[in-house]
């Protein structure tokens, strides 16, 4: 039979009538569009029990208590423990993505243990006299603190660092608060704990001297728009009314601006002055206005058990000799204060130091370390966090290990008490035992939002409950024992390692430097690009907005890019003009680099990339 | 007479290729009788298929449900020493396929359903309760869905007796005659 | 799609948000994404084309230096329940207004990615999804399984934690109950404000936080002008707050640089 083109088409064309009467094209139509609902490449979200587990925020020292809502054992999502004494269910925005940083694409994944336990024994035995095995612990308190502090006890020459405590060491009582000035504190924007904060908010008549438009300053009562850099003149002049004509002249506020907010910070007591930076001539203020005992009070100190007492004292980086310390340790698995490279580096000996960084990002001291060991990261790692600068009450709680850590995570303080040679593997559970075997304060524990007297808890079930999420707080009957630095050393020195702010401007570092954003010390989660990307609600790490004459004087005109240098060096900065900032200040947006260069406040330049 | 040929050879692929070809077919990993089970170990479904606390379906059982009576082999059956080799010893979850399961966009609470619409199981179920034997799952290569949420044949089956599928439209469907709420995000999420 | 339906109790779900109390931290906003699996910022994504369904926006009083006054506004969907724009020019009735509860839903199965609704959205809380949500490796263990993430070409928007809707309907079905109590459902942004500056309830409910806010001399609603109905109450003491809320356009004849 003869085939002809025409058959084929017919058939063809067969074929296409055919096929629509056959639910086979209609099945393709709705199969693909629900494909496209579906297709390769969207995560599908696991399914499973839904249940609640209760831990302590260990991304600062607030540590919220936190609920975590999970799904077959996995964090999804947190929220706070309404009914928290302190936290108040509050958490920030910080605190609600904590769950998502074990996924953080700049998590540290590898290391050499081995090798740099190597190194460390080769440093130690070469340790010379005048130099010194240190461990800079970056949040102390801890039980993993006090492992460092008997670990360096029990080596020659150990020498145990952390940052100064700020307010040295007191604590504030801001429920007792009427009046409270702020020098720049970040007082409604990550300071203290945000829960207590606003809880006590409705009682105290808030006065924020800051030379920008802070986050708090536009909450605050009271705004006094001050100069850069003035914050010390004027607590100095409503200390000592005779010199308020040159700090009138230094802030930029009247004379009697500045008498009047003297006679009310008197007046209506109790006050409280708080400065972002730890001014001396702020502490001074508060001593003159009687805040002592009132709303700055000596914290009980937490207990220990006995055999701890053995362990080397808290000293400052800057009260080590330069190029003394020959092993150095950093640990900065939990996030604390930040101190400038620059000032750790000069302290290291000139032939070969070994600085071992215990860290869960590169973004840290792993960069400048020969060795970066990486540990585990809340909410997978398992520490006591120490109490919050605004708890009077001594307190402890546990951030308890939510989720698994991946292989191969190094354990600071095993690690540096193996180089020690003591035994510390079960020092948490001893550090409760301890605050049990005192029978003072009570246990609240957040599943069932109940307080229980402690001397009512059996040791076990104590040690139970902090594990499932509680708090211990020292009750009141606590005798005011000692406490880091006493009420008369207060206006005298204050360790620390920022420089002091200044009225008068220096030529090489002609700007102020003032951070916008509660700084995180590490990373944060992704998600947080929500603020700054998806939005412009903050600025981006590693920013800086500036006035726009600041900017022309700076020659960065038009630029985004631009390059940040201090006393310490320089790194690379994004630049945002706007006129809100007053010219000689830059607002800052921290960022690991930042934070390496500047310290907590500190005076810069710009110039053009 | 070449037209009919090829209306006729794709009529014949639409109607019994096709419905072969877009199901791809897997047996399920242990062969399991309901109707055993429902004369020796319970005789309700949520026995197996319980609530959970809160309230959520926990749908099909865990292993260590199994378990509880599945210690050691009952019986000699080879489907036995399978399942008690394979999973009970080595403590592994059986890789079960859910028939019923819904896409990702779908929100369905049994117990509203059950509790407060005194739904039976087996008027969206079939009845499973009483098969003899796990037929294999069949999913949808394309859209990924399983055959039971289309139905059982390529067009909806309104004839009596049959399964219902478990699309969109079956569910409004039944809330329009219930005079129920049937707006998007009810059942969306 | 307007369905017709009758549901035992009709609410008006609404908020109410105190600006005196509002920090500008930000938690409602990643409270919020991390609630109903919004993933962080593509690296192409910019403050027009990320996705935020509440978004917190400082707004000045147009001085400057010492007198300069800054407010944070959160502006999510703003439920409106009159002539609701973004309803009316859906061709694909991919949006619907629910006769229950008063919530604006949006559904990604339906959209066709027009964005006829985010040009007729007053509020700008309307966002595409440039691209496929991507979260980096492993965070994915971290979703929500009560909200299916959206695909690339599709709107989505605030729907009050719509999630949280169903798990407290499910949690009230459980006790035998069809309608849920006040208080068992508030979204994500509410339960995650730490100064307690966010207040929901339903606005039929006389004895609701909202409601008792919405009558409150102090309050306001954003455009209320337009005559749509929203649900979203904001509320200042501060009288330039109110003042900037109502007028025409910025204080400075400019949008803020910032937020």
């Amino acid at each position: 039979m003869q085939r002809t083109r025409r058959d084929i088409l017919l058939f063809m064309g067969g074929g296409a009538a055919g096929a629509m009467l056959t639910p086979a094209p209609w099945r393709l139509v709705t199969d693909a569009a629900i494909w496209s609902e579906n297709w390769p490449g969207i995560p599908r979200p696991a399914r499973g029990e839904i249940t609640a587990r209760y831990t302590n925020c260990a991304l600062c020292p607030a540590g919220c208590a936190v609920r975590a809502r999970c799904v077959a054992g996995q964090p999804v999502s947190l929220a706070g423990v309404a009914g928290n004494p302190l936290s108040q269910g509050a958490l920030c925005a910080f605190g609600l993505t904590g769950h998502q940083l074990p996924y953080h694409p700049q998590r540290l994944k590898q290391g050499t243990p081995e090798e740099a336990a190597a190194a460390v024994r080769g440093a130690m035995a070469k340790c010379g006299a005048g130099e010194s095995v240190a461990v800079l612990d970056l949040a102390p308190g801890r039980a993993a603190s006090w492992t460092y502090r008997r670990a360096m006890a029990a080596v020659a020459n150990g020498v145990y660092l952390a940052p100064p405590p700020p307010l040295g060491g007191a604590a504030v009582n801001l429920a007792k608060a009427r009046t409270v000035l702020s020098l720049g504190a970040p007082l409604l924007d990550g300071w203290g704990t945000p829960g207590n904060v606003h809880a006590a908010r409705a009682n105290f008549r808030l006065i924020q001297a800051e030379p920008w438009e802070s986050r708090t300053a536009a909450l605050a009562d009271e705004w006094l728009p001050i100069r850069p850099g003035s914050e010390a003149a004027l607590a100095l002049a409503l200390k000592d009314p005779k010199t308020a004509p040159s700090a009138a002249q230094a802030t930029g506020l009247t004379e009697k601006q500045i008498l009047d907010l003297a006679n009310e910070l008197t007046a209506n007591g109790p006050a409280l002055v708080l400065s972002a930076d730890d001014l001396p001539e702020a502490l001074a203020l508060n001593h003159a206005l009687g805040a002592w005992g009132q709303t700055l009070v000596a914290r009980p100190e937490v207990p220990v058990p006995d055999a701890w007492k053995k362990a080397a004292p808290e000293r400052v980086v800057a009260s080590v000799p330069d190029n003394s310390i020959r092993v150095l340790f950093i640990d900065e698995s939990v996030p604390g204060s930040h101190i400038p490279w620059g000032a750790i580096e000069k302290k290291l000996v000139r032939d070969n130091p070994v600085v071992v960084a215990f860290a869960w990002t590169l973004e840290g001291y792993g960069r400048h370390a020969q060795f970066t060991l990486p540990t585990a990261v809340y909410p997978e790692l398992t520490s006591d966090i120490p109490p919050a600068i605004d708890s009077p009450a001594a307190t402890f709680r546990i951030s308890v290990s939510l989720v698994a850590p991946p292989a191969g995570m190094a354990d600071p303080s095993a690690f540096i008490a193996k180089a020690a040679g003591i035994d510390a593997g079960n020092a948490l559970q001893e550090r409760a035992d301890a605050i049990h075997k005192s029978g003072r304060g009570t246990l609240f524990t957040y599943a069932d939002g109940k307080s229980t007297p402690l001397k009512d808890i059996k040791p076990d079930a104590f040690w139970k409950s902090l594990n499932e999420g509680a708090t211990w707080l020292g009750g009141a009957e606590e005798p005011l024992t000692r406490r880091r630095g006493d009420a008369e050393e207060i206006p005298g020195e204050l360790p620390s390692e920022a420089p002091r702010l200044r009225v008068s401007a220096s030529d090489t570092f002609p700007l102020l430097v003032a951070f916008t954003t509660p700084t995180p010390a590490t990373l944060s989660s992704p998600l947080m690009s929500k603020l700054y990307q998806d939005s412009d609600l903050r600025m981006a790490p590693n920013t800086a907005a500036l006035h726009p004459d600041t900017a022309r004087a700076s020659g960065i005109t038009g630029a985004s890019r631009a390059v940040l240098e201090t006393q310490y060096g320089r790194c690379a900065i994004g630049v945002i003009p706007d006129e809100s900032v007053p010219p000689g200040m830059l607002e800052v947006a921290a960022g690991p680099e930042i934070l390496d260069i500047c310290g907590a406040f500190t005076r810069a330049k710009v110039v053009a990339a | 007479m070449p037209f009919l040929a090829g209306a006729l050879a794709a009529l014949g692929a639409g109607w019994v290729g096709f419905p072969h070809a877009i199901y791809k077919s897997r047996p399920q990993p242990v062969d399991f009788s309901h109707k055993v089970h429902a004369e020796k170990a319970g005789t309700k479904c949520e026995d197996c298929h319980a609530f959970r606390e809160d309230g959520t379906f926990a749908g099909i059982p865990s292993l260590s449900t199994c378990a509880a009576c599945h210690a050691a082999p009952m019986g000699t059956t080879a489907a036995e020493k399978n399942f008690i080799d394979a999973y009970v010893t080595p403590n592994r979850e059986p890789d079960w396929a859910s028939y019923a399961q819904q896409p990702e966009n779908v929100f369905f609470s049994h117990i509203t359903h059950v509790k407060l619409g005194q739904l039976k199981c087996e008027q969206c179920h079939g009845d499973q309760g009483a098969s003899d034997k796990l037929r294999p799952y069949q999913v949808d290569r394309i859209s990924g869905y399983s055959r039971d949420i289309w139905g059982r044949t390529l067009f909806q089956s309104k004839a009596a007796g049959a399964v219902p599928g478990m699309k969109m439209d079956d569910c409004v469907d039944c809330h329009r005659k219930q005079g129920l709420s049937h707006s998007c995000l009810d059942c969306h999420k | 799609m307007i369905a017709a339906n009758k549901p035992n109790k009709i609410a008006r779900y609404g908020m109410s948000i105190d600006l005196d109390r509002c920090t500008g931290c930000g938690a409602c906003m990643v409270a919020c994404a991390v609630e109903n699996n919004v993933p962080p910022a593509h690296e192409g994504a910019t403050a027009r084309k990320g996705i935020t369904w509440i978004r917190v926006f400082k707004v000045d009083n147009g001085e400057e230096g010492p007198a300069r006054r800054s407010v944070f506004v959160p502006v999510l969907c703003q439920q409106c329940g009159e002539d609701t724009p973004c309803v009316h020019v859906c061709p694909q009735q991919a949006v619907e207004v629910d006769p229950a509860t008063g919530i604006v839903g949006q559904m990604p199965e339906r959209c066709l990615g027009c964005r006829y609704c985010m040009a007729a959205c007053p509020y700008h809380a309307r966002f595409f999804n440039w691209w496929d949500p991507q979260w980096p490796a492993g965070m994915e263990k971290t979703l929500n399984p009560d909200v299916a993430p959206r695909m690339r070409g599709v709107v989505e928007k605030c729907n009050f934690c719509h999630g949280r809707w169903h798990a407290a309907k499910e949690r009230a079905a459980a006790a035998g109950k069809s309608e849920i109590e006040a208080g068992a459902y508030v979204p994500a942004c509410v339960e995650s404000c730490p100064t307690g500056a966010i207040r929901f309830g339903d606005l039929k409910d006389a004895a609701s936080e909202p409601a008792v806010a919405a009558k409150d001399a102090h309050s306001f609603r954003l455009l209320e002008k337009l005559g749509t109905e929203p649900k979203i109450y904001y509320h200042s003491k501060r009288d330039w707050v109110r003042q900037v809320a109502a007028a025409p356009k910025p204080p400075n004849g400019k949008e803020n640089a910032r937020g």
